[in-house]
């Protein structure tokens, strides 16, 4: 166990981003259903379809949030017994403990009280708002605000009113889609996406201020924002948000049309919001992993000057020859380790232990060889994008350019991790307790996924529609997994620096996914933009990745 | 497209953003005693580490590590009027030593990290 924190630790942040998600759609349909599906079902035609549809999807996201809370809660207190030798009863009175059993009991008593027998009583609405409120509460005591040494209260309140707005906008996104996906008539469109507009507003004010308040807290200076892993997260939620913003804006106009226009059609306010949920999701896990860094206004020492960063992303030829695998620092204090051992006549001990959390040992040597990996990933990216340009532009047997990505995760597989098999002396198993490995499997499955399935939409191997939302999907999803990917650098400025050149490549990652998902759902002159869009996006994550360095 | 259909595409999309997480320290050591490859004089020694947030002190966890590699759980004394530290003593011979610590935010986070120190004789 003692081995696996790590990994347990990386574990914990997925289950808290997936209970973000379900948390907000939970309340959001709530807050859909109370204030939007509910009021107006007399007054749609299908009003009473699309309340049972919405109650259905709202009891989904509340098993989603008991599941996601249990797994998250219960592996958290797995680890705690196990590592500081607690019994069970005693590691649930933590309070991170008892706060998940309360969101827990809140999303199990919520399902009966969406149930249709209790929903046609008076005071169900408000039954729903308390538990929802109560879940809400409960969430709030396990974000940093509780543990601050100050201000508690008054953060544990902007925390709060933090995941209402999430809730009240992006949790309810699914239920607005949904909506629109069920009505047929331009009253109903014009009434849902009228009231979501003003729902939206309402959680989008909510989202500013608190951020502000939050970022004064937690931020406190402009060198906290650019110099600190905290800040920069930040800083990606708001390029996020500020899409998310833009999405909203283009759907307005859409509700603005309806109402002037009856006839004015609504699949691109369907694909907006599809994308929103999308981003939004993101955004969610972006927070999720927020809450495992320390706020900038803590990080007073190891900030990154903007000289520094100027310095580092000075223009410089790419690097595309490699050190010897003999040359790299955990080789060499193995061979050291090796030939002690030899002269004792003993075994040799290992010269890094996955997942013991102490940081391996970095040469030069290294630093060129992870230079040398970027760089040659860069020149993959960019030739992809080219030729996937090429093949928009009616290059037609270009189509086979998805291909390129097997060589991409074969290179990255091999050469990512060498001290990991098939260069190195770790075993392929035992490896999946080092952090950073697991993160580069993840990356070379999702490559290897998205490029399969693409070649075979673009081959005619596999003609269903849905097969081709796979790469989009998956795109998106390596954009957010560059987003917070970790290096295992002793260096704290160095980290840092690094993870300011992913978080550009990140938002382009994400950017590429849902640009191509809108050239595939949006018909017309929006999804041709995309369709153009897309390509260059991976163009510039291959130009970033060129411009990559370490020192 | 049915609702279950649709409570598929999210179920996908919120599996599949899985795995954008970064496993970096979120409660994090702003003082100790002994510092970071610091020195203590040889015999009983109050050892105190101080963090950025509050600490669940009796759900955290302090471990000496001897030059050989051998470790022991060293008893953390819960205080609440010092909620972000974990104090703890030893009684220490002159040698290298490791502080392992575990702490328990009491937002939920578990961290981790190492304190390398010298123990030398007494002048």
């Amino acid at each position: 166990m003692e081995l696996l924190v790590d990994i347990f630790g990386y574990l914990s942040i997925i289950l808290h981003g997936l209970t973000i998600v379900a948390q907000s759609m939970t309340l959001g349909g709530i807050l859909f259903l109370v204030f939007l599906a509910r009021p107006f079902a007399h007054m749609l035609e299908q009003g009473a379809d699309l309340e049972r549809r919405i109650t259905r999807l709202t009891i989904y996201s509340a098993i989603g949030l008991v599941i996601a809370e249990l797994a998250g809660v219960g592996l958290q207190v797995a680890v705690v017994m196990s590592t500081v030798d607690l019994g069970f009863f005693d590691v649930m009175q933590a309070p991170f403990a008892m706060a998940g059993t309360v969101k827990i009991l809140c999303a199990i008593l919520l399902i009966p009280c969406l149930s249709a027998r209790i929903a046609s009583r008076p005071l169900s609405a408000v039954l729903l708002l308390l538990l929802g409120a109560a879940e809400l509460t409960a969430a709030t005591f396990t974000t940093h605000a509780y543990a601050r040494l100050s201000d508690n209260v008054l953060l544990l309140l902007v925390e709060g009113l933090h995941q209402f707005g999430a809730a009240i906008w992006v949790g309810a996104i699914p239920c607005f889609v949904l909506a629109l996906g069920r009505l047929h008539d331009a009253n109903g469109w014009r009434l849902v996406g009228a009231r979501f507009s003003r729902m939206s507003m309402i959680g989008v004010t909510s989202i500013v201020i608190s951020g502000a308040v939050m970022s004064l807290y937690y931020i406190g200076s402009m060198q906290g924002f650019y110099g600190t892993a905290y800040g920069v997260m930040v800083g990606a939620k708001i390029a996020m948000f500020l899409a998310l913003l833009a999405l909203g804006a283009g759907n307005l106009m859409v509700t603005e049309r309806l109402r002037k226009n009856q006839d004015t059609s609504v699949i691109r306010l369907r694909r907006f919001a599809e994308v929103e949920i999308g981003i939004g999701f993101t955004i969610f896990f972006a927070a999720a992993s927020l809450t495992s860094v320390p706020p900038a206004v803590d990080l007073t020492t190891d900030r990154v000057t903007l000289h520094e960063i100027a310095v580092r992303n000075a223009p410089a030829w790419p690097r595309l020859t490699s050190p010897d695998h003999d040359q790299l620092a955990i080789s060499e204090m193995q061979s050291q380790l090796d030939k002690e051992a030899q002269q004792r006549g003993q075994v040799a001990a290992q010269a890094n232990v996955p997942g013991s959390g102490i940081l391996p040992p970095r040469n030069a040597d290294d630093i060129a060889w992870s230079e040398y990996n970027h760089h040659w990933a860069g020149i993959f990216v960019l030739l992809i994008g080219f030729l996937a340009l090429l093949n928009r532009a009616g290059v037609g047997w270009l189509k086979h350019w998805p291909l390129l990505f097997l060589l991409m995760a074969g290179f990255l597989l091999v050469r990512s991790d060498p001290e990991v098999w098939p260069m190195g002396s770790e075993g392929f198993w035992i490896a999946w307790r080092d952090v950073e490995v697991a993160q580069h499997r993840f990356f070379v499955a999702l490559i290897i996924l998205f490029g399969v399935f693409e070649w075979a939409v673009r081959t005619g191997h596999l003609r269903s529609p849905k097969a081709a939302l796979v790469f989009p999907l998956l795109v998106s999803v390596g954009g957010a997994m560059l987003l917070t990917h970790s290096h295992q650098i002793s260096n704290v400025k160095d980290q840092m620096l690094i993870e300011l050149t992913h978080t550009p490549l990140a938002l382009a990652g994400v950017a590429a996914g849902w640009a191509r998902w809108l050239e595939l759902r949006l018909p017309g002159r929006g999804g041709r933009i995309a369709g153009w869009v897309w390509p260059m996006c991976f163009m510039l994550v291959g130009v970033i990745l060129l411009w990559y360095r370490e020192a | 497209m049915s609702l279950r259909r649709h409570f598929g595409t999210f179920l996908v999309a919120a599996a599949c953003t899985v795995a954008s997480m970064s496993a970096s320290a979120h409660a994090i050591l702003v003082d100790s005693t002994p510092k970071p490859n610091g020195t203590l004089a040889a015999g009983h020694a109050d050892m105190a580490f101080k963090y950025n947030s509050k600490i669940d002190q009796h759900r955290s966890r302090i471990t000496l590590v001897k030059a050989d590699n051998s470790e022991t759980v060293l008893t953390i004394a819960t205080n609440s009027s010092k909620p972000n530290e974990l104090d703890t003593s030893a009684d220490l011979a002159p040698g290298t030593y490791t502080i392992r610590w575990q702490a328990l935010a009491l937002d939920g986070h578990i961290t981790r990290g190492d304190v390398p120190f010298t123990v030398v004789a007494k002048p």
